[in-house]
């Protein structure tokens, strides 16, 4: 993928404002089999925010790609650099609602859950749903520039 | 002294040369080069750099005591062949190459009888310019026409697409006093009726030809008109509203596949292309890596289908890029014209002019006439002229020509041989079948995919017979292009790239960086991203690491002299290099030009009418200039709109134009741009309505 920063910011708002939310609604009405809580939609709104800050560095180092892309691998690895830091925040106690009752492994199946989903619907659902998107860098809402 | 400089236009990658007296200064503002130094006039060259590599003030070459210095002034310093030189002073000889930010220039010195004198006294040069680029959209009429027409004195007449059958012609020049253009081709369109600026109805009638009339006309029947007749199909056009004028109606990948063929693609090879772009399906998904994967894990083939996946996934960082098979491609764009009924719209025609109507629409003029297939007895048809009225027209038309290098054209119109100097486009098999089975020396020119393909042909070649040898011959080696903090990998003087351009331009933010530039911006992002390269595909690379090894293939660097047939009956390549003095002779039994140059719109027929008769802007490529939308504005007639795509776009809002994903992208911009105008039945594709469209593609249902 070929990504600006714009384009970034708009697929990660979208995606994990509807497959994200669909997934952390699942953890978080019990239907996973998992405890009940609202703390699901706390992690779903960190990975957000945080995710915003990262977009930052992504697109910094982009530019060291000779083609300026940003392969699938790549973002294997910003999915597990981004759960790692959340991980830590969430531990060390500064994410309000989520540290309190912090636990690990719920935390590693939930957002790897939300990673893969949201991961396969970027490859499937945005091209399917907007065409202009992949032209466009990952973004969907907005005007082409106008003429020359 | 004079000074020969050349160097290749980074992105036509044709090769510029000029001859200029001294002394000479080069940077990157003609504002801050002198224009005199010790009462001589300074001839200056402006260089255009987005690396803020180039100073303003970078370079000068001036004669002392018959000596040619150059001098360094720069902040970056200026490479003289491999040497950095940075505020120094260098004597300069005759296959130097001097490499200044992006562009390698190689000089030749060349002796005046007077040396000197004529330089100052040649008063009345108004301009000491040598050369500036032309980064200025200009109409036609304005252009001073350098390159295309008096280059090569003669006739710089190039490998042509048959107007009527498109077959490929190579001209086998012997200067034939111009030959007169085909008496059909006067007669038809009726001159008086289409000298007006705007060509009314009632006369087209008159004219006593049938008249046709339509909403959607694609002028081309190629890859180009394929894909945008397929994207306004599924935003809601109906096949009785389009028409397709074509010289090729059967497949609308004919010609495409008949050049790969003659640079030796057949079909089971791959090309270089990315897995999703899909002439057949505009949402690019499911691509073609993970159709392929898909068929092999039903036929047993799982370690195949897992390493497709892997590549597009860790592309180009951990794996080759992934490329599909030609003929994948192919079935898949022949279910596509089934599904949206394009045999219904396609007809023969040659067209023969487009004008404006006075009713807000166009008229274009062409011949339905279908030539005898070659070979056959049969005689000529009957000829039968016709009108097509459209109101939205998309002109698609590819290549105008192919070119040769213009020495290896000089030779061909010297000699006359077609056969053993060749053009990697044109149909060359003899050549390898020759080598097989006798052996020899095969010169290669020009380092780019075709290049690769030729490589490994030879390389099969090789199988057969190991007394064949490869020369490749450059004017200078390669440094690898850089654009911001990045840089181009070249590894043995190939340098690599998945695709012709970077990733980036196709929807990234090379893409947006571009269309947002002003005119001379844009030429400067090009030359960044420009010049030839090659895919990296580890078989390829491997090759060349062999041949090395083993000595069956050599790289050559100097610049080409002449080429000529000697007694023998071989073509000699004259090199002016660096480090023999004088010129080093190579003799080989065929020359390959792979350096893939396609020449300007002007040399068809058909386009050139069309530029010259409504003088329109060409941008600095001397290509049609198109808004972000790929719209020709000059052509606009009230309602009636006119589009263009491909190759003949090339240098303007967007980089790579003449690629299956580029025309789509092309497609997708004049259909947006067409909905928002609110052209018949055409809709926004997007959202409930996209996802549906999609659906009906995957059901292989009409749209």
């Amino acid at each position: 993928m070929t990504p600006t920063l714009f384009g970034r910011w708009q697929t990660r708002i979208f995606l994990l404002a509807t497959i994200g939310l669909l997934v952390t609604w699942g953890f978080a009405s019990g239907i996973f089999g998992t405890e009940r809580g609202n703390v699901y939609y706390w992690v779903l709104l960190y990975y957000a925010v945080i995710g915003l800050a990262w977009d930052i560095l992504y697109n910094y180092l982009q530019k060291f790609m000779w083609d300026h892309d940003w392969p699938g691998a790549f973002q294997l690895l910003a999915g597990i650099a981004e759960g790692i830091l959340l991980a830590i925040l969430a531990a060390v106690g500064v994410l309000p609602n989520v540290s309190d009752h912090f636990d690990l492994l719920m935390f590693t199946i939930h957002y790897a859950s939300i990673w893969v989903a949201v991961y396969l619907a970027s490859w499937v659902v945005m091209r399917l749903l907007f065409p202009r998107w992949r032209f466009r860098g990952g973004e969907w809402v907005g005007k082409w520039r106008r003429t020359s | 002294m004079q000074l020969q400089l050349t160097w290749d236009d980074p992105v036509t990658e044709e090769p510029q040369q000029r001859v200029s007296p001294l002394p000479i200064a080069f940077g990157r503002e003609l504002e801050q080069l002198p224009r005199e130094i010790d009462g001589q006039q300074v001839h200056q060259i402006v260089l255009l750099d987005t690396n803020s590599e180039v100073s303003r003030y970078h370079a000068l070459i001036f004669e002392v005591a018959g000596e040619v210095i150059l001098e360094d002034r720069s902040t970056n310093g200026t490479t003289l062949n491999e040497e950095r030189l940075i505020r120094g002073r260098r004597p300069l000889t005759t296959g130097d190459t001097i490499r200044i930010g992006t562009y390698n220039i190689t000089i030749a010195l060349m002796q005046t009888e007077d040396v000197g004198t004529t330089r100052l006294t040649g008063g009345g040069s108004t301009s000491t310019v040598v050369f500036s680029p032309q980064t200025n959209i200009l109409p036609a009429d304005e252009i001073l026409d350098e390159t295309p027409a008096p280059s090569a004195s003669s006739s710089n007449t190039i490998i042509n697409f048959n107007p009527e059958t498109d077959n490929l012609e190579s001209q086998p020049v012997i200067s034939t006093p111009t030959a007169p253009p085909q008496p059909s081709r006067r007669v038809f369109p009726p001159a008086d009726v289409f000298a007006a600026e705007r060509v009314s109805i009632n006369a087209l009638h008159a004219t006593g030809y049938p008249v046709e009339e339509i909403d959607y006309t694609a002028i081309g029947g190629g890859m180009g008109s394929f894909v945008w007749v397929d994207t306004i199909r599924i935003c809601g056009v109906k096949p009785d509203q389009i028409r397709v004028l074509t010289l090729r109606p059967g497949r609308p990948y004919e010609r495409y596949e008949a050049l790969l063929r003659n640079c030796q693609i057949p079909r089971y090879k791959r090309i270089r292309s990315g897995s999703d772009s899909c002439p057949d399906n505009v949402w690019g998904w499911p691509g073609y890596a993970l159709r392929e994967a898909w068929r092999e894990t039903f036929s047993g083939r799982i370690p195949s289908a897992i390493s497709h996946l892997w590549e597009v996934f860790s592309e180009p960082a951990f794996a080759d890029t992934y490329t599909p098979i030609a003929d994948n491609v192919f079935n898949s764009m022949d279910r596509e014209a089934a599904r949206i009924g394009w045999d219904r719209m396609v007809r023969y025609g040659s067209v023969r002019a487009i004008r404006k109507t006075e009713d807000g629409r166009y008229v274009i003029a062409y011949s339905a006439t279908k030539p005898p297939a070659a070979g056959s007895a049969q005689p000529p048809a009957a000829s039968d002229y016709r009108f097509l009225v459209a109101k939205y027209i998309h002109l698609s038309t590819g290549y105008p020509a192919i070119k040769l290098l213009n020495d290896l054209q000089d030779y061909r119109q010297s000699t006359g041989d077609t056969r053993k100097v060749v053009h990697g486009y044109e149909p060359h098999d003899h050549v390898y079948e020759y080598l097989e089975k006798n052996g020899g020396t095969i010169v290669i020119r020009g380092f780019g995919i075709v290049g690769s393909q030729i490589m490994d042909r030879v390389y099969k070649a090789r199988m057969a017979n190991a007394k064949i040898s490869v020369i490749h011959l450059s004017r200078s080696p390669k440094a690898g292009n850089k654009f911001g903090v990045a840089k181009r990998y070249v590894e043995n003087h190939w340098e690599f790239q998945p695709f012709n351009w970077p990733k980036g331009t196709w929807g990234g933010d090379m893409r947006s960086m571009l269309e947002a530039a002003d005119p001379l911006r844009r030429r400067e992002l090009l030359e960044a991203w420009g010049g030839t390269t090659t895919a990296s595909r580890g078989s390829w690379r491997q090759t060349v690491k062999q041949g090395l090894k083993e000595g069956w293939y050599t790289l050559k660097f100097g610049q080409v002299d002449k080429v000529e047939l000697n007694e023998q009956g071989k073509p000699v390549t004259y090199v002016k290099s660096r480090g023999y003095q004088g010129i080093e002779k190579i003799e080989a039994d065929f020359v390959v030009d792979c350096t893939g140059l396609v020449s300007d719109p002007r040399e068809n027929p058909l386009l050139k009418d069309l530029i010259e008769h409504h003088n329109l802007d060409l941008n600095p490529q001397m290509r049609f200039h198109v808004e972000n939308d790929f719209e020709i504005k000059k052509m606009r007639n009230d309602k009636g709109r006119m589009y263009a795509a491909g190759v003949i776009t090339l240098g303007g809002p967007y980089a790579p134009v003449d690629t299956f994903l580029g025309l789509q992208y092309a497609a997708h911009r004049s259909a947006e741009a067409l909905a928002g105008a609110r052209a018949p039945k055409i809709g926004h594709l997007e959202g409930i309505g996209s996802i549906w469209q999609w659906l009906k593609w995957a059901a292989n249902m009409s749209p």
